[in-house]
């Protein structure tokens, strides 16, 4: 899901840089002040194992790539706002060390993958739980839902740019929708459902006091 | 060892991420390999180590999303991104690996964010995880390898995968908590 740098031209990048770093200093005013040095170690550990899964990339035609995220776990741990700061530690890390994503489309792959998928994939828990659906139905169904949101959001902004300038990215709108969605709806959205359901039942074993 | 002068790191480590941030912004790989030979010039201390270090980690990793990509693209029959994106790409992403290890190598970064004390928290736990995961997970690889007389087989690993990962994640927490607490005890 990564976008390289390249990819967008700053009538993308600067805009979602905008809006991203009011949210990060809200985030990391609310999640990782002093009053947060509990919750800080598990963060830390979930933050790190979305680094460690989002490694494993399967490139898909149309320049960028489907895996798992992580995030939605965060979200339903924590909050989505703590999420999407640490996602966004996570894409600073493998854009500056592993070159995977980039530096001027971290806003925009943060946004994607850190706010709207894991943002969604925290409502669609809230109203399954509201609808007596079961912990464990409820957060595969946001886990899937949060990969859902998050390729597509990532799609519609490769589009949006081919759209605005194909120089910058040369595939359609409707290629890059199927090369994205197709994986994730079939296989990516429903492997994050089962690793975000196994690391809930750990982390409620290990009576970590954060998990829903 | 960098030396642990907070301003000569701050100033430093901001340096870097505008110079990351400006290389990320250039498309032209004749640009790039420019910024490459200036980037070496300029940091030629240990400049072979780093440059290692991208070879082994960064550039297969990226040469191999792109070619796959690239070849997706071809069997589909659709103009993707051309071969001078995905050298730019390639290069850039060398680039940037090599200016962060060569920048790290340089600058404490500790002593760079001590003004934000939970920007230091962040960092040394993420950072601290990542590299004890790596480690957990050679360490269990060299576990499942040592049960059994022969080298184990995909079905072997993936069917140990899930034991694997729960441990991984119970120990991660653990070594995690500790240095939360580390931390803590030193003021952070």
């Amino acid at each position: 899901m990564h976008v390289p740098d390249g990819f967008l031209s700053p009538q993308i990048t600067i805009p979602a840089y905008a809006v991203a770093a009011p949210l990060w200093a809200w985030a990391a005013r609310r999640h990782f002040g002093a009053h947060a040095a509990d919750a800080l170690p598990t963060m830390g550990t979930l933050t790190a194992l979305a680094f460690v899964v989002q490694l494993i990339r399967v490139p898909v035609p149309g320049g960028t790539s489907t895996h798992l995220v992580g995030a939605t776990l965060l979200a339903l741990v924590f909050h989505p706002l703590a999420a999407f700061a640490c996602e966004a530690l996570v894409l600073a890390i493998q854009a500056l060390f592993f070159g995977a994503g980039g530096v001027t489309t971290l806003a925009v792959n943060a946004l994607a993958m850190g706010l709207l998928g894991p943002g969604a994939g925290w409502l669609a828990f809230r109203a399954a739980r509201g609808l007596r659906l079961g912990d464990r139905p409820a957060a595969f169904a946001a886990a899937w839902i949060g990969t859902q949101v998050s390729s597509l959001a990532i799609a519609l902004v490769l589009g949006l740019q081919h759209a605005l300038s194909s120089r910058y990215f040369p595939v359609p709108l409707a290629a890059v929708l199927v090369a994205t969605m197709v994986p994730s709806l079939l296989l990516t959205g429903v492997v994050e459902g089962a690793y975000t359901l196994a690391a809930l039942a750990l982390l409620r074993r290990a009576k970590v006091h954060a998990a829903p | 060892m960098p030396r642990r002068d907070p301003r000569r790191a701050r100033a430093l480590v901001a340096a870097w991420l505008a110079a990351s941030f400006a290389l990320s912004a250039v498309t032209d790989w004749r640009v790039l390999a420019a910024a490459g030979a200036l980037a070496l010039a300029l940091f030629a201390r240990g400049a072979g180590a780093h440059l290692r270090r991208v070879a082994r980690v960064v550039l297969p990793l990226s040469l191999g999303a792109s070619l796959v990509a690239l070849g997706l693209d071809r069997l589909a029959g659709r103009s993707g991104p051309g071969w001078d994106a995905l050298a730019a790409l390639n290069l850039r992403a060398a680039l940037l690996a090599f200016l962060a290890l060569a920048v790290l190598a340089r600058a404490d970064v500790l002593a760079a964010a001590e003004r934000w004390p939970w920007a230091t928290r962040v960092l040394v736990v993420v950072l601290a995880q990542i590299h004890a995961l790596r480690l957990l997970a050679t360490d269990s690889l060299l576990g499942l390898r040592s049960r059994l007389p022969r080298r184990p087989r995909a079905r072997e690993v993936v069917r140990s995968a899930g034991p694997i990962t729960g441990t991984l994640l119970v120990l991660s927490g653990r070594n995690a908590r500790d240095v939360a607490d580390a931390l803590k005890a030193r003021g952070f």
